[in-house]
């Protein structure tokens, strides 16, 4: 049945409300941020100068953006493939019809439930150099004591796995979704004709997982690079050495900290295009490849 | 999309109930003047300013009410601030960190507290000068010391005997660090031997505490700065000398801030650089006896001081305040000035007593004969020459240059860079800002 509202200025009337905030904190900002990308803003009273590109030509070429740059690819890279992987298998064992498995789903969606800032403190102590339970093992078993503090690569890869970690619930949830998808009897056809299981699984389970895997592939990557924020701040600021400044991290430094609203805004607007040109060529690589069954 | 709707509704809905509230006039004239304070005080501290401080105010000031509000850490308060002050409502008084000095002096956003404390009403010349002087740019004072740090050494006292050291003397200079450390790390008395907290702030203490420039114009004392000097040879020396700790596994590096305590704490390492306001926390929460000692010194080195840190109080003028405000100000900063508060405050935290009548009130209960550790900053503050470079360094856009050394000295002690290469790289970037900053602010 089709309704209708009775005039013209109802809807709109009952529009207003959402438009009115999408205009007041989304909008607004943006177009703000736009404006403010092409001026030096002196902190106090908001005047600023026009500089043109001046901000821009500086991110692209100080080494320092550059590398704030790389990291967060790397850091990308890190995260949305370890979290893709990881999230893929434990679902698979979790759709395993194991005696408690009701408890093993409920228990595995919980680290999503968690702040960035508790996940963030929670690892922090794990891998504290000095205190940590994992640096206190690692040093019992390989009589190293690794200290991310100071190795830069150890460090990535800790808030690597801290990130993947806080974000494996909720891929998890859409791979325990899609997995009930796959119907039980192209998986019986496979097996009479001789398949195993691992022909089964890369032959009917992953085409069929296909969209699901392509929006969580998606999801993860913004995740990588919007989300990550609070983590980053909790535990290394960035450090060792600018070894783990995501752009994020970069740009609230600039915005937040410094106060040097245009050349932030630079980087929004830079981190904006960045992440639209990605998800872009996302759907046309990875889009063509998905099965929608 | 009905809950987004509805959620606007309210939104629009609170906004115009505020927006209704605002227009009602404020009360009779009866009601006591209000004064707002922002702080960084997190954690323990929020208590002691809370309740001590500011309900200990409002008792005795029953005309005035200070209302304290949290903001953050420093770097965020300064920017909450800051944001304040352009939108023309920031609070009457604001904590900043020494950092912030330069911003909020070229902000034209605040009001010299020798504006606002009439002449006599506190006795400037009774606080103590090298703390006094940060805080006095061109012979004015432009905001009132509240609670001023230095930083000095701690150590462990039991892992010194284990190594077969002298438990009542701690290391007076490099050298001794290296040749202690070692002792130390090959009896197992620790893991490592030293740590430290505040990276940059280390290195600006190494600067004063050898009289060398940090900026030029002075460390920025004497006019602007416009170019930093922290990657000449000397700040390339120290770094240098911290680098080859950690190659030899003496210095087992931390984290900025406060991260490295626990390494102290939990007799990992066996000494730390960090501020004197940790020493109430550290020996409280201290498994073993710990000593304390001045900042070690680099040997063959001009003489010079440790410098200020910590935080003070700005008064902020915003869109003008009124006579009744400015006096709920002064007679606030009256009462931080009071002796028995000064004193608390001191004990609570270990923030120097910046007043020397707090200090004889301090002496007067023993505190110091009890509390030893409590006294070594200040006895460390007060020798030494006074000299623009030992005054403390003042920098435009320093929160940001901090967070570059910082940045340097990581990239340095992870041998990602060399020292020299990663202090080249940070006055590089210093420079800019600078540059940007006085630009910006003519």
């Amino acid at each position: 049945m089709e309704g209708r509202f009775p005039g013209r200025i109802l809807p709109y009337a009952l529009l207003f409300p959402s438009i009115a905030v999408i205009a007041v904190f989304l909008l607004v900002p943006a177009v703000e941020a736009l404006r403010l990308s092409f001026f030096e803003v002196s902190p106090f009273t908001g005047r600023g100068t026009f500089v043109g590109l001046a901000n821009f030509r500086e991110l692209v070429r100080s080494d320092i953006y550059r590398g704030s740059l790389s990291v967060t690819l790397l850091f990308a890279v890190g995260v949305v493939a370890l979290g893709l992987a990881g999230s893929l298998a434990v679902a698979v064992l979790a759709s395993l019809r194991l005696p408690g498995f009701g408890v093993y789903r409920t228990v595995l969606l919980w680290p999503y439930a968690l702040s960035p800032a508790v996940a963030g403190t929670i690892w922090a102590l794990l891998f504290d150099p000095s205190t940590g339970p994992v640096t206190v093992l690692l040093r019992a078993v390989t009589g190293l004591s690794p200290n991310w503090m100071m190795n830069g690569t150890y460090a990535l890869a800790v808030t690597v796995v801290a990130a993947t970690w806080k974000m494996l619930g909720f891929n998890i949830v859409f791979f325990l979704a899609g997995l009930q998808a796959v119907p039980q009897e192209l998986r019986e056809a496979a097996q009479v004709d001789g398949a195993g299981a691992v022909r089964v699984f890369w032959r009917i389970t992953f085409p069929i997982l296909s969209p699901v895997t392509f929006f969580l592939f998606v999801m993860n990557s913004l995740y990588a690079f919007f989300e990550v924020f609070g983590l980053i701040d909790v535990m290394t600021q960035g450090g060792p050495g600018g070894a783990t400044e995501i752009l994020v991290y970069r740009l609230y430094q600039d915005a937040f900290i410094a106060a040097r609203w245009g050349i932030a805004s630079a980087q929004s607007i830079l981190l904006f295009v960045m992440v639209g040109a990605l998800t872009l060529l996302q759907f046309r690589l990875a889009g063509r490849r998905v099965v929608y069954a | 999309m009905t809950r987004i709707c509805a959620r606007g509704g309210v939104v629009v809905l609170l906004l115009g109930v505020v927006g209704l509230l605002a227009a009602i006039p404020p009360g009779a004239a009866q009601a006591p003047v209000k004064i707002t304070l922002w702080h960084a005080m997190g954690g323990a501290r929020y208590d002691a300013i809370t309740k001590d401080i500011a309900a200990g105010f409002n008792k005795t000031h029953p005309n005035y009410v200070l209302e304290p509000l949290y903001t953050g850490n420093y770097g965020e308060t300064v920017t909450k601030a800051i944001a304040a002050i352009r939108a023309g409502s920031p609070p009457h008084i604001v904590q900043v960190f020494e950092v912030g000095t330069q911003t909020m002096l070229d902000s034209g956003a605040i009001i010299p507290v020798t504006e606002v404390v009439k002449p006599g009403d506190i006795d400037f010349d009774d606080y103590i000068a090298p703390i006094l002087n940060y805080y006095q740019v061109g012979g004015k004072l432009a905001s009132m010391p509240f609670n001023s740090s230095t930083a000095i050494i701690y150590y462990n006292k039991d892992a010194f005997q284990k190594a077969g050291l002298d438990p009542s003397r701690p290391p007076a200079t490099y050298k001794d660090v290296e040749a202690m450390g070692k002792k130390i790390v090959a009896a197992g008395a620790a893991r490592a031997a030293i740590t430290f907290g505040w990276p940059s702030w280390m290195f600006e203490q190494a600067h004063a505490m050898h009289n060398r420039p940090y900026a030029d114009h002075g460390s920025g004392r004497q006019g602007r700065a416009t170019r930093v000097l922290f990657n000449e040879p000397f700040g390339v020396e120290v770094l240098g000398r911290w680098k080859r700790w950690a190659d030899e596994k003496l210095l087992a590096y931390g984290g900025r801030e406060y991260a490295p305590n626990k390494a102290f704490l939990s007799g990992e390492v066996a000494m730390l650089m960090q501020s004197t306001s940790q020493v109430t926390t550290i020996e409280k929460a201290a498994k073993f006896p710990v000593g304390t000692g001045f900042l070690p010194r680099i040997e063959g080195q001009p003489a010079g001081r440790s410098v200020i840190g910590g935080a003070s109080l700005w008064v902020l003028r915003g869109k003008g305040r009124s006579p009744q405000e400015l006096d709920a100000i002064a007679k606030f900063f009256s009462f931080v000035a009071l002796p028995a508060e000064t004193a608390k405050w001191h004990m609570d935290t270990g923030y120097f007593p910046a007043t020397r009548t707090a200090v004889a009130l301090l002496r007067k209960q023993e505190w110091f004969v009890k509390h030893p550790n409590h006294e070594t900053a200040f006895k460390q503050i007060q020798e030494g020459p006074d000299t623009p470079n030992t005054r403390g360094v003042l920098l435009g856009n320093f929160v940001q240059i901090r967070n570059i050394t910082d940045t340097a000295v990581e990239k340095a002690l992870s041998g990602r860079l060399s020292p020299k290469e990663a202090l080249d790289e940070a006055a590089r970037e210093a420079n800019k800002l600078l540059d940007e900053y006085n630009r910006i602010n003519k």
